[in-house]
């Protein structure tokens, strides 16, 4: 099946333009409260051990996925706010892709203690230097600067 | 089964309520996004004619030879006989009331103290039902009903650009439709 | 095909906001439906993730970021939508899964995170309309659903009291409902009548309310089911069908595409008379008009008939045909696709006499849940029996 006229005529109007402007508040849940919550007045992390199969789950969750049992308070627990870097990229234009006055290098960082990892801004003067496996720590925003969101984790460093 | 009929599920309700003086009092952390995506949407050959021929003072439709059926808004293929349609036809800038409200709340939710009219027109000339939605205007709210006979309101021609907002309401067709 | 049993349910609290995120919410509901059916994660074959649009809950591909607080990480898994249809199509898409012997066991999760949408969940809704024809006229949807509520009172002459006894019926049903957002067992007519207008002839209390919450659903085969309980519920008939996306070349009066879907249903159900075999039903009540409208749509009455028997007392839980006796959307709250838990976990908990204060005395035996969505075009129907 085709149609029977096809638009032709290059001056004639073909698009109409817009957007779906709406704005978002998420709100952290519930272990994700008590993870923002508490590095507002805390320098670690928080992380959570499920009963059944011990995993360490960082972030800190509710349940666990695989067994699928409630994590109850006392498998809460304080680890550092260090790790190893997992996997690393080196952007040098942003998520509009529009390029970056200097690169930026963004890494996976396997958080210490725990089976699990965080998403990070990576500083370093030698961006071009292998990072894979290498231990960082958090640098975080001025205590009374924290806002509870990811954003108080500035970036992390080599220790 | 005797014994759960007293019980009655769901057994308990899981879940935290939050009040909105919660989130303003920043009780629980939250994070704060506003989505900046722009869309160029291609109208396709039936909507970029229907709206260049608003610019025009005209309303056009698309007819199906299958079903006899007059299209407003005009689309290249008529969906019940799922086969392209076969000509335009320009249709009258009258039509009828099929249905309206009178909306006192605007599309951000807005409360609103005078209220937009708004409805759907069949258009004359266009198969029964077969029309768009419109504001109505140069009425009062209490006129307005369903199968009112109503003419387009246009724009000057030099203000239209190609819209559906190029005719800016519908208002009463008084005295034999001229 | 094979018969297809339900044997656990759960929801979560209905609430305008609540601080779960939508993978716990889902965790939640999940977990008190495998403790009703008394099933592990490892007894899963499949999941089926119901879920309206992204723009509610603000994330994009949220089938994929609800997954693990669905019990589904490492299973087969899919998400299905049709906006307020979903809440009944997901049990359908379970039913599928099930029937064709794909799975023995199959879990439906059904999820909304409508507070997280700013200013307002309308907001989200004002993207759903035509982009060239529609949108230009800076549209709200509840503009849409006054349009179609106008048509149907003028063409059958229906009183606004008679829409407004809907509105009071199911806010005081859902008294006896844990979950509830908006119980009132003192609510009256008046109090509808007496609201704000927000877009003629849609009052305030004539809307059920924007919510979060989350339901679950386990379906699992007749034969294996008995393992799990006694005296299973059946799936009986399932019927799904969707108009023409041109609104405003239909008739917006009667709902034919819930007619063809029920149809569907019934046929494989084998139900000739709708109005004598079936004893109660759920169908979609966002606003008060749109159950009228439903009842007529599944076939239980006649056009224009449906205010008629509300007026005489016929759908009261204790009536002759209860309809909505989980106190529905506008009592209960609508998570639009966790509305699963008043449309198909209600006829579940009915129809094993577990609904506690809600309880129909009648000893129902055949139920009937019924949503419907999109650009008013949508029609999901289950047909359930003891």
């Amino acid at each position: 099946m085709t149609f029977l006229e096809k638009q032709t005529d290059p001056t004639s109007p073909m698009h109409w333009r817009g957007n779906m402007q709406a704005d978002y508040l998420y709100l952290s849940g519930v272990a994700g409260d008590k993870f923002f919550k508490h590095l507002m007045k805390n320098d670690t992390f928080l992380a959570t051990k499920c009963p059944e199969c011990n995993k360490v789950f960082f972030p800190p969750r509710l349940y666990c996925e695989d067994c699928f049992c409630e994590i109850p308070e006392e498998k809460w627990f304080e680890v550092p706010s260090k790790g190893s870097i997992k996997l690393f990229t080196i952007a040098t234009i942003d998520s509009y892709g529009k390029k970056l006055k200097e690169p930026k290098v963004i890494g996976l960082i396997n958080i210490d203690q725990t089976d699990g990892s965080l998403l990070g801004v990576i500083k370093t003067d030698k961006p071009d230097e292998e990072l894979q496996g290498v231990h960082v720590e958090a640098v975080l925003k001025p205590k009374d600067k924290r806002e509870g969101t990811l954003k108080d984790i500035l970036y992390f460093k080599k220790k | 089964m005797m014994s759960m009929k007293k019980e009655g599920y769901p057994k308990y309700a899981p879940g935290t309520h939050v009040s909105r003086k919660d989130i303003r009092n920043k009780n629980k952390t939250y994070t704060w996004w506003e989505p900046e995506v722009q869309y160029s949407w291609a109208m396709g050959p039936a909507i970029s004619r229907f709206l260049q021929e608003l610019k025009n003072g005209k309303i056009i439709a698309r007819c199906c030879n299958k079903c006899d059926r007059v299209i407003v808004p005009p689309r290249m293929f008529c969906e019940y006989c799922y086969k392209p349609t076969d000509k335009w036809l320009y249709i009258k800038d009258t039509g009828t009331v099929e249905t309206f409200s009178i909306a006192y709340l605007d599309g951000d939710a807005r409360r609103i103290k005078d209220p937009i009219l708004i409805g759907v027109i069949s258009i004359d000339g266009a198969s029964p039902q077969h029309g768009f939605m419109h504001y109505f205007g140069e009425m009062k709210p209490e006129e307005l009903h369903i199968g009112m006979k109503v003419k387009a309101v246009w724009k000057p021609e030099k203000e239209r650009t190609g819209a559906i907002t190029d005719i800016k309401y519908f208002k009463p067709l008084k005295g034999g439709g001229k | 095909m094979r018969k297809v049993a339900v044997i656990g349910a759960g929801m979560t609290l209905f609430r305008r906001i609540l601080q779960e995120t939508g993978k716990e919410l889902s965790f939640l509901a999940t977990k008190m439906a495998m403790e009703d059916a008394g099933i592990e994660k490892k007894d899963l074959d499949m999941v089926i993730m119901g879920s309206a649009p992204d723009a509610f809950d603000g994330i994009h591909l949220k089938g994929e970021n609800l997954l693990d607080g669905a019990a589904a990480a490492n299973k087969p898994y899919v998400r299905v939508f049709n906006g307020g249809g979903t809440g009944v199509f997901a049990p359908i898409a379970g039913w599928w899964h099930v029937a064709s012997g794909v799975a023995d066991v199959a879990l439906v999760v059904c999820e909304e995170k409508m507070g997280s949408c700013f200013p307002h969940p309308q907001t989200a809704f004002r993207h759903i309309w035509d982009p060239f024809l529609d949108r230009p006229l800076n549209t709200n949807l509840v503009w849409l659903f006054a349009m179609e509520m106008n048509r149907y009172m003028t063409v059958h002459n229906i009183k606004k009291e008679d829409i407004a006894r809907v509105a009071v019926k199911n806010k005081r049903n859902a008294v006896g409902h844990p979950c509830a957002q908006l119980p009132d067992e003192n609510i009256t007519i008046d109090d509808v009548l007496n609201s704000e207008v927000v877009a003629w002839p849609v009052q305030r209390l004539d809307i059920s309310p924007p919510s979060d919450g989350a339901s679950a659903l386990i379906l699992c085969s007749e034969e294996k089911a008995k393992k799990y309980v006694e005296d299973p519920i059946t799936i009986a008939g399932v019927g799904w069908n969707i108009d023409s996306t041109m609104w405003t070349n239909r008739d917006l009066y009667f709902p034919r595409y819930v007619a063809n879907a029920a149809k569907m249903a019934y046929k494989m159900a084998g139900i000739d008379n709708p109005r004598k075999e079936i004893d109660f039903a759920e169908p979609y009540d966002p606003f008060d008009y749109k159950e009228l409208q439903h009842m007529e749509g599944l076939l239980l009455c006649d056009k224009g008939e449906a205010p008629i028997l509300t007026r005489e007392g016929v759908t009261q839980r204790d009536g002759n045909l209860p309809i909505c006796p989980s106190g529905g959307l506008l009592g209960v709250g609508n998570p639009i696709a966790a509305t699963m838990g008043q449309k198909v976990c209600e006829l579940y908990w009915q129809l094993a006499g577990k609904a506690g204060k809600r309880q129909i005395p009648t000893d129902p035996q055949i139920g009937v849940g019924q949503a419907w969505g999109d650009i008013m075009q949508m029609g999901t129907v289950i047909v359930m029996k003891r």
